[in-house]
């Protein structure tokens, strides 16, 4: 019985290094979700069973009311639609024995979980006012609900309000800093590279057509 | 070298001719000039310059003219927080009333479409209240869900009244309704009254639910339009578009199809509608809707659901916080339809003319903008 | 907040890597040259003309001293050469012979009715190529009712006039000769006669465009010899092309804020390609808005062009004689999008071009920089992306400092003798600043909804 429970917890672990690596990326929100706690369950030998499963799943359950951010992920995607990623299970197989092709169920999974990861941090900052440092309680999707009109395909562009050609990167700075009065973001501050992978994320599917005003 | 004496400059003669102009009208005040300057219209017009006047005052008095019976202007969705958080948004609704002041005539009364405040705080609600006060003429005051989610109405009453009331003006009868309710979605989950609010204050939240006026508002307005009979001009205002645009914005109302059917039997029947903070026009039957303008920011056309009858506007330019923004008036006509005009700050406005719906976009067809929406 | 690095973009937005801006104007510049202004009251009697000018004689001089032989068919060394096809007019190809005969009848004071306005009248070589006056004066004394632009680098405009009422330099050319308040000429017919039978303009019309003198060619060849105007090599310049000590650390920061806090770039658009800092566009900033009743002076402007058509002559008129001149572009569209809007002006040379907007009514550009800074003047027609900007007295110096560093090496002296006398006039009075607007404690319009008196709502 006590290794069935186990189970629960080897997942949650897996969970909470899923939240930690979330809370990394986006800076200083990492101390807020929790981080490391001395209180996570140990991981354990596998296990299986109904009965296990019931008990796996009220622990999983507890320890989520301990931590609530630590689901963040799934929060942000009940809160807002989010397109997801490619699937690639179609991929799976090794039909030609490279190592390279090699691709399993648990690598798509990864690939999809890890990618929704940066993309979900990108709605969270773009949902947030406080987030994006406004100094004027605006945040973007307020005026772009969905990640909408915010065009991603149409860069590089010349960008009149900026009298010269713009990346993405450029627009959302310029945005931060004269929508929201906020500072602009480094080119590689990780909320940059958070809104970045959202914007394009919603975009999906859009033809590219870099120059379009 | 060609001498000749010094020309008479067009100013000397643009006084010689003013004063001719003005003989026999006895006193020289502005209000008679504009109204002198309004035969100006038509030769304007036959030259090809084509735009659509708001406040301007020789073609407002032109149109009154043309047979409308009264007007009414309106303000929405202005989203204010208090002034140390955000002065753009305060700035843009004083702006706001600094136009409907100017109107020369004043409409009848003015229209606050809902959204006033952002987060339905007291403060900023009163601070709405306190700017609103400075209009000259009356205000009819509508609520949005923006005033509401935070306490469910409660300050918002205080201050304002009923959100649900009717009354007549010049043999049209007008119906305010409150249409931003929502099924609870919030006691399951352990929210604050905050948290509450700031799930409805996001427009692509997909937790809130859809709005709706709800069975018991639906029952008023059928025992308010009770006896009524079908010839009579009915108006109605409602925050949300009361038919189905797009669902997960909440430019929707989900019982739209029977507050319509309520509708139905009157020969005209037309909605103004906030929440959209876009120029959007739509006709269901006899049922003509058009929405309003915003004070604080404009919101994209959603990606799919527009109505056919709908010119969208420019998308907007980011630089100008104002662009896409503004105010605007109806122009009721006797049979009850409207001229729809969106007075857009830094723009020309646009009129959506009763011709255009009633032809369904065949006659009187708004500009077409070449930068639409992504 | 506190792990973001540092923004590499922040520091010179527009990058000193960019292609082509090496390109930009080193090359083929002569050595610097200072100017001195030539105020009238100090030239000797030869030198000086009426209205103000130095006399133009003195100004063929200056003019010699400062462009370099060039052959003037070829593009121009700053000018993006696909952009340069499209300035010069199909019907208009640059030739030295054009060139020529533009620059005499530039210099001719038979283009005015009384023998004493020529271009260079208000378009003084020895004053910036404009007057440095708040307005312009035409025959008899008279002023008009805006300020004149320099024609350094007016090129490179898209349209002409600060209403754009013409779209080429050459269209622009037919108007002031014959503008009562300027050149004074009863008829286009009057200024070719009064040039008409002089035997060098019959020789070099011929040359330059193979007939006899005709209204036209007066206006292309004044087009050609603008097209040769051209001042783009300032220390800005310099920086963009690498040069870390061509401006002062101060200059930097104010290049810094130009992109950002202060908003210019949005309109003042500054880019290899298009290095005169304009968009081309018409913006009420809420200049005349001070003085002027729009809705009352629009509704006599259509009035007016009711009665008189709406031909540009009409316009021409309108705007410099009438105080209707305030509707800006209105009085060209009848669009009310562009009451009381005016051209946003480039920004080349800026320090020595004194005074600023339409009216000439801001001595100095801290002056430019209070009105901005305070949101400009609350109207009904205010473009909606001028607001409240809370710049600080150091940034409104460095934004200063920066502006300075775009005036052409060729009248360094003159730009710094011109920021000494704006500082010291700074320092003394700021006529259009007021903290309380530019800092938001009091909002644009909120005087005029809620009066003076009444507390502010918090």
């Amino acid at each position: 019985m006590r290794e069935r429970i186990l189970c629960g917890a080897a997942l949650a672990v897996v969970v909470a290094f899923a939240a930690c690596g979330g809370a990394q990326q986006s800076g200083e929100q990492g101390a807020e979700r929790g981080g490391e706690d001395g209180d996570d369950p140990a991981a354990g030998p596998e296990a299986a069973g109904p009965e296990g499963e019931e008990a796996a799943r009220e622990l999983m359950a507890q320890w989520r009311r301990q931590h609530p951010d630590r689901e963040w992920i799934e929060k942000e995607q009940e809160t807002h639609t989010i397109v997801p990623p490619a699937d690639n299970s179609d991929l799976v197989g090794n039909p030609q024995g490279a190592t390279y092709a090699r691709i399993t169920e648990r690598d798509v999974a990864l690939w999809e979980r890890e990618t929704m990861r940066l993309v979900a941090d990108g709605s969270r900052v773009f949902h947030s006012a406080d987030e994006l440092g406004s100094t004027i309680a605006v945040s973007c999707d307020m005026c772009h609900p969905d990640g909408s009109n915010t065009h991603p395909e149409t860069y590089p562009k010349f960008q009149v309000q900026m009298g010269r050609v713009a990346l993405l990167r450029d627009m959302i700075n310029w945005c931060v800093e004269q929508a929201l009065r906020g500072e602009p973001f480094a080119p590689d501050d990780p909320k940059m590279r958070a809104l970045e992978a959202y914007i394009l994320a919603q975009r999906s599917g859009t033809e590219l057509g870099y120059g379009r005003r | 070298m060609t001498r000749r004496a010094k020309p008479k400059s067009v100013e000397s003669k643009y006084h010689e001719e003013r004063e001719s102009l003005f003989e026999g009208l006895g006193r020289l005040d502005r209000r008679g000039f504009m109204k002198v300057s309004a035969a100006a219209l038509g030769a304007v017009a036959a030259k090809g310059l084509t735009y659509t006047p708001f406040s301007f005052l020789p073609v407002t008095v032109a149109e009154a003219q043309a047979g409308r019976s009264f007007r009414f202007a309106y303000i929405s969705d202005s989203h204010l927080y208090t002034r140390d958080v955000n002065d753009r948004f305060v700035r843009q609704l004083l702006r706001a009333v600094d136009d409907i002041n100017a109107m020369d005539p004043p409409p009848d009364f003015v229209l606050y479409g809902g959204d006033l405040a952002q987060l339905g705080q007291p403060e900023e609600l009163a601070l709405g209240a306190q700017i609103l006060r400075s209009v000259r003429v009356p205000v009819k005051m509508m609520v949005g869900e923006h005033d509401w989610f935070l306490d469910m109405g409660d300050e918002w009453q205080d201050l304002f009244g009923e959100p649900t009331y009717s009354f007549d003006h010049q043999g049209v009868h007008f119906v305010t309704l409150n249409s931003v309710l929502e099924e609870d979605f919030w006691t399951e989950r352990n929210m604050t009254p905050m948290e509450r609010m700031q799930t409805v204050a996001g427009l692509d939240n997909t937790i809130q639910s859809r709005f709706m006026v709800g069975a018991e508002q639906r029952e008023w307005l059928r025992r308010d339009l009770a006896g009524k009979p079908p010839e009579t001009p009915v108006i109605v205002f409602s925050h949300s578009p009361l038919y189905k645009y797009y669902r997960p914005w909440n430019f929707w109302t989900e019982d739209a199809d029977e507050v319509q059917a309520i509708l139905r039997r009157f020969r005209n029947v037309v909605v103004i509608h906030g929440h959209t903070h876009q120029l959007l026009t739509h006709r269901i039957g006899n049922i003509h809707f058009h929405g309003m303008l915003s004070t604080a920011w404009p919101w994209p056309y959603a990606p799919e659901g527009l109505p056919e009858l709908t010119i969208q506007m420019n998308r907007a330019n980011p630089f100008d916080p104002n662009d896409g923004l503004g105010d605007g008036a109806v122009d009721v006509h006797p049979d009850g339809l409207v001229d729809k005009l969106y007075n857009l700050w830094n723009r020309n406005p646009i009129e959506v003319s009763r011709t255009y719906t009633v032809s369904r976009g065949r006659r009187d067809v708004p500009a077409r903008p070449n930068l639409p929406s992504y | 907040m506190t792990r973001r690095a540092p923004c590499p973009s922040r520091r010179a937005p527009v990058g000193r890597a960019v292609a082509g801006l090496a390109v930009l104007g080193l090359a083929a510049i002569p050595a610097a040259r200072a100017f001195g202004p030539y105020e009238a009251d100090e030239l000797s009697d030869d030198r000086r003309a009426p209205h103000g000018a130095m006399s133009m004689d003195a100004q063929q001089q200056a003019l010699a001293e400062l462009l370099e032989e060039r052959d003037v068919s070829e593009v121009p060394p700053p000018i993006d050469a696909r952009l340069w096809e499209l300035m010069v007019p199909e019907d208009n190809p640059m030739s030295a012979a054009r060139v020529a005969l533009g620059k005499k009848l530039y210099f001719d004071v038979r283009l005015s009715a009384d023998d004493t306005v020529a271009c260079a009248t208000c378009h003084d070589v020895s004053r910036a190529f404009t007057d440095q006056r708040p307005t312009s004066e035409g025959i008899g004394g008279a002023l008009g009712k805006r300020n004149a632009p320099t024609t350094m680098n007016a090129f490179l405009y898209e349209t002409l006039f600060l209403d754009g009422r013409v779209e080429s330099l050459e269209e622009q050319a037919a108007f002031p000769p014959i503008n009562p308040v300027e050149g004074g000429h009863p008829s286009r017919e009057a200024v070719v006669a009064a040039i008409a039978d002089d035997p060098e303009y019959r020789r070099m019309f011929q040359q330059a465009y193979g007939r006899a003198p005709n209204h036209e060619d007066v206006g292309r060849a004044l087009g050609a010899f603008q097209r040769t105007l051209v001042f783009l090599d300032a220390p800005f310049d310099r920086f963009l092309a690498g040069d870390e000590d061509a401006i002062s650390e101060e200059a930097k920061r104010g290049w810094v804020l130009f992109n950002g806090k202060g908003r210019c770039m949005s309109c003042h658009m500054l880019s290899p390609a298009n290095p005169l800092g304009t968009d081309d566009e018409f913006h009420n900033v809420g200049v005349a808005a001070r003085t002027q009743d729009f809705e009352q002076l629009a509704a006599q402007a259509l009035a007016t062009l009711r009665r008189e058509g709406g031909g540009k002559d009409t316009i021409d008129r309108l705007a410099l004689e009438t105080e209707m001149s305030e509707l800006g572009r209105f009085l060209v569209t009848t669009n009310v999008s562009d009451i009381g809007a005016f051209k946003t002006q480039g920004i080349r040379n800026v320090g020595i071009t004194a005074p600023y907007m339409h009216d000439g009514s801001m001595r100095t550009l801290w002056d430019v920089m209070d009105h901005y800074n305070k949101g400009g003047e609350p109207n009904p027609y205010l473009d909606g992306g001028i607001e409240p900007l809370a710049l600080t007295e150091d940034e409104i110096d460095a934004l200063v400092e920066f502006m300075f560093t775009l005036t052409d090496r060729r009248f360094a002296e003159q730009n710094q003798r011109e920021l000494e006398a704006q500082r010291r006039i700074a320092s003394r009075e700021r006529p259009f600043r007021d903290e309380d607007m530019a800092m938001r404690r009091v909002l644009p319009f909120e005087r005029r909804v809620l009066g003076e008196q009444q507390e502010s709502p918090r």
